[in-house]
């Protein structure tokens, strides 16, 4: 997790892709594991609320809108993220070769592979981590 | 866009949910499962109770144009399914109106 904030502070394109990777092959070995301790789960809770939550909604928004703010022409966050979501192709033509918008684009892509990421029923498998989840919780948890 | 939407509340609360959506709706829930996609083309405007612009309703707002009020507290307890609503994008409230 702090890999993955550090090259998110680098905007290494390829680390943040393996470390999201990484990530996400972790909590579904602890998930997969009939063994998992109830500290593994704890550990993939972990993973489920970086990935899921912090990752893409605290730490990715803020490199956005950081980051936008050096894209020439100027351009919106808000302009920026409706282009890309909706492939509109007038602002895209505009920064077809803008080197900084394309990789924010790519950077944008990536967190919305992890939001529009789905396992078995739910977002993240999390309705299979929930079920493993209580089934080890101790008794005397607090 | 339309500032002003009027239509039946329809709550959702989990990803089942989305399948019984057969008649044009204003959703209104905790926030969006992927799971949005199958009934999206009978989904006249959303409220979240989330308010963030990468949560999932933010970015299924923006590829399909569907219309959404963000930060609604209690949105889910406070309105049923089958309340009918106005949904007001100036004053960024959700009322019930009958």
């Amino acid at each position: 997790m702090k890999d993955l904030l550090k090259y998110t502070y680098l905007l290494d394109l390829k680390k943040i892709s393996e470390n999201t990777e990484r990530l996400w092959e972790r909590y579904q070995e602890i998930l997969d594991d009939k063994k998992s301790t109830w500290e593994d789960l704890n550990e993939a809770r972990a993973i489920l609320f970086f990935l899921g939550h912090i990752f893409v909604e605290e730490i990715a928004l803020g490199s956005l809108e950081k980051r936008v703010k050096f894209v020439r022409p100027a351009i919106s966050l808000d302009n920026f993220l409706l282009a890309v979501d909706r492939k509109d192709a007038a602002v895209l033509k505009k920064y077809k070769n803008n080197k900084k918008f394309a990789k924010l684009r790519d950077f944008y892509l990536i967190v919305k592979g992890i939001k529009n990421r789905k396992k078995g029923e739910w977002y993240l498998d999390e309705k299979r981590f929930i079920k493993i989840y209580r089934k080890k919780q101790p008794r005397n948890y607090f | 866009m339309k500032r002003l939407i009027q239509g039946k509340a329809f709550i959702a609360r989990s990803e089942r949910d989305y399948y019984n959506i057969n008649k044009p709706i204003i959703l209104v829930a905790r926030n969006t499962h992927p799971d949005i996609v199958i009934a999206i083309k009978k989904i006249k405007a959303i409220v979240t109770e989330v308010d963030n612009r990468l949560c999932h309703a933010a970015i299924i707002s923006r590829e399909y144009g569907i219309p959404l009020l963000m930060g609604v507290e209690n949105a889910t307890k406070n309105f049923k399914t089958g309340d009918e609503v106005m949904v007001d994008f100036n004053s960024k409230t959700i009322c019930k109106i009958k």
